[in-house]
């Protein structure tokens, strides 16, 4: 029963991250219908520039956190005017092939930059282990639990309440209806990659103060926030929170009580199950079919 | 139609004479993955090209042709014509069942299923040990007798023979299926779905047909990548192999027969002349992605048979204008 305490709590810990950068993910495929595998890469950036900052540069966690917003928000935008862009109306192929290649060329050139080895993020606070009855926490992970509640928080926010959120979510109802209300819509979508990209690369610097951030780990990410996009339903804000908290918990008590070795098969079993039964997801806004 | 049987053709009668001319190994086996990824493609072809439908789980069934084989060859010795055959059925109903669970879906929610079905197999090779020797992989899966006996070269040689044929045959499949009225249908799904249905098409039978030939066809070369490589590991599952399928079927121009085996053939090239940039190789190569995707969204054949159908416009304009002239005369 201890156990079971235990293996429920570090699921959500790995659930909260996996919502970050699955919200990430819900605004570029789910919204834009960019089927973005560059998505764990970006990730992948946000750990080893978490890194770079904190470790090489010396700063303190908190405005490496927002040094590295910042740098993936202007590097989100710039991929999409550059990029995205360019094949914005030519079907899913296009996009898919182009974040294919692109995902290529951001592995391989941190490859050469800083190698395979596990980068460690500089933890905000000491790691001094928290009791909570038969549970044992990190302080450090309690930290980059709140903020990262903290972020899904200010996402949401923005998108409901902002002139910028309202602008994203006219585009994405009817791009046509936007443009013509006088919505530069090329903005908004770059706004909204930039969003994305930033949660995604907030995700993998927190999860790298925790664990550690890796180049190679951005496949593995993609997939997983791909799994947990579809899970909660196509462009949903809390069917991404949901889907993340429950592909964290499944998987935990995958591994506590089935085997450690198939952890990251139960993503891609929920996916086919649940695709089976509804098509479109837990929580999809519009009832869209798959 | 004419253009493109004359191509396949012209083709295969220059993969026919290679080995004459070279007696380079290291060619000739360049020879052999051209081909082998020229069926691959070509497989691959058939669902995204003609129906539409972007499969990114096709190493799904090159992975199970490929341990079908290897296993039946060093559990049961089987020989090789025997094998192949039976990895192209085993990807075959693989192909059935893993098609009529998710050919259900369509666009981003198929992608993502496909790819989830080929990496859920690639953990179970990796962790199933008693059935596919887990990490570690299957090794020493042997080469035909007669070939065995054979020096290097005249080895190399003889599979790119073999190899040669199972791509003629793939190409055959394939030509017959995309002129014959199935493969209407499945080019009418992929232009509108709608429309097809309006007049009497199912397009989940049509995508069916092409899906199945795929997978049977991505089996059997699977099968033959066990025998000639003799070792099999779980990466066939993995996304590097589907990826340089997707980068051979667009750069070469998805739905033509031509284009997947242009791709294989210059992609091959490419990646091996690239390996003299070493580390800077996959950076290249991504590069070279996203400037064909920005630049040649429709692959060379297709900028080919535009050009074709530019001049042919041309040309009819020309001659319809001559006769408007003596007519006028």
């Amino acid at each position: 029963m201890d156990l079971l305490l235990q293996f429920l709590v570090n699921g959500v810990v790995i659930g909260v991250f996996y919502a970050l950068s699955a919200l990430g993910l819900t605004l570029i495929f789910g919204l834009m219908r960019v089927v973005n595998f560059a998505h764990g890469d970006f990730y992948m950036l946000g750990g080893v520039l978490g890194w770079f900052v904190t470790e090489r540069l010396g700063l303190d966690f908190f405005s490496g956190l927002a040094i590295v917003a910042v740098v993936m928000a202007a590097f989100g935008w710039v991929i999409d005017r550059v990029l995205i862009e360019r094949v914005r109306d030519q079907g899913e192929e296009a996009g898919i092939l182009l974040t294919i290649g692109l995902s290529i060329v951001i592995a391989n050139v941190a490859l050469l930059a800083v190698g395979t080895a596990p980068l460690k993020v500089a933890s905000p606070v000491s790691e001094a282990p928290l009791l909570l009855g038969p549970v044992v926490l990190t302080r450090g992970r309690v930290v980059a639990l709140v903020i990262a509640a903290l972020l899904v928080v200010a996402s949401h926010l923005l998108i409901r309440r902002t002139t910028l959120g309202r602008a994203m979510r006219a585009t994405f109802q009817d791009p046509m209806a936007a443009r013509l209300a006088g919505i530069r819509t090329e903005r908004v979508y770059a706004s909204t990659f930039a969003l994305g990209t930033t949660l995604a690369a907030l995700s993998g610097m927190l999860l790298g103060s925790i664990y550690s951030a890796q180049v190679s780990i951005g496949g593995t990410v993609s997939l997983k926030a791909f799994v947990v996009v579809i899970l909660g339903g196509m462009g949903s804000f809390p069917g991404a929170i949901a889907g993340g908290l429950l592909l964290g918990v499944v998987e935990a008590l995958w591994g506590g009580y089935i085997s450690t070795n198939l952890v990251d098969l139960v993503g891609f079993l929920l996916v086919i199950v649940l695709l089976l039964f509804r098509p479109y997801g837990l929580f999809s806004l519009r009832a869209e079919r798959a | 139609m004419t253009f493109e049987r004359n191509g396949l053709l012209m083709l295969g009668l220059a993969a026919l004479l290679v080995p004459l001319a070279v007696h380079d190994q290291y060619l000739i086996h360049l020879g052999v993955m051209v081909l082998f990824y020229a069926v691959l493609a070509t497989s691959f072809n058939l669902v995204t090209g003609y129906v539409g439908e972007f499969s990114l789980g096709h190493t799904a069934f090159l992975g199970i042709g490929a341990y079908t084989a290897a296993i039946l060859s060093t559990r049961y010795g089987l020989p090789m014509w025997c094998t192949v055959p039976l990895a192209g059925l085993v990807s075959m109903l693989a192909g059935l069942m893993i098609g009529a669970i998710t050919l259900r879906l369509q666009g981003p929610f198929f992608v993502i299923v496909t790819l989830a079905f080929s990496e859920a197999l690639r953990l179970i090779a990796d962790n199933w040990v008693a059935l596919t020797n887990g990490p570690m992989g299957i090794a020493g899966v042997t080469p035909p007798v007669w070939i065995a006996h054979l020096d290097n070269v005249h080895a190399t040689q003889a599979f790119y023979y073999i190899m040669l044929g199972i791509a003629a045959v793939t190409v055959y499949f394939a030509y017959r299926f995309v002129y014959s009225s199935a493969g209407r249908a499945a080019v009418t799904v992929r232009e509108s779905r709608y429309v097809a249905q309006s007049i009497g098409i199912w397009p989940f039978a049509m995508a069916m047909q092409a899906f199945v030939l795929g997978a049977t066809l991505a089996g059997v070369a699977g099968g033959f990548y066990a025998h000639y490589i003799s070792f099999v590991g779980s990466d066939l599952f993995g996304f590097a192999f589907m990826a340089t399928m997707i980068i051979m079927v667009l750069v070469g121009g998805k739905g033509t027969l031509l284009g997947p085996l242009v791709g294989a053939l210059l992609v091959t090239v490419l990646q091996e002349y690239l390996r003299e940039a070493q580390e800077l190789r996959l950076t290249l190569f991504g590069i070279f992605v996203i400037l064909i995707v920005l630049f040649l969204p429709r692959g060379l054949m297709g900028f080919v048979a535009a050009r074709r159908a530019s001049r042919k416009t041309a040309r009819d304009d020309l001659a319809t204008r001559k006769t408007l002239h003596g007519g006028a005369r």
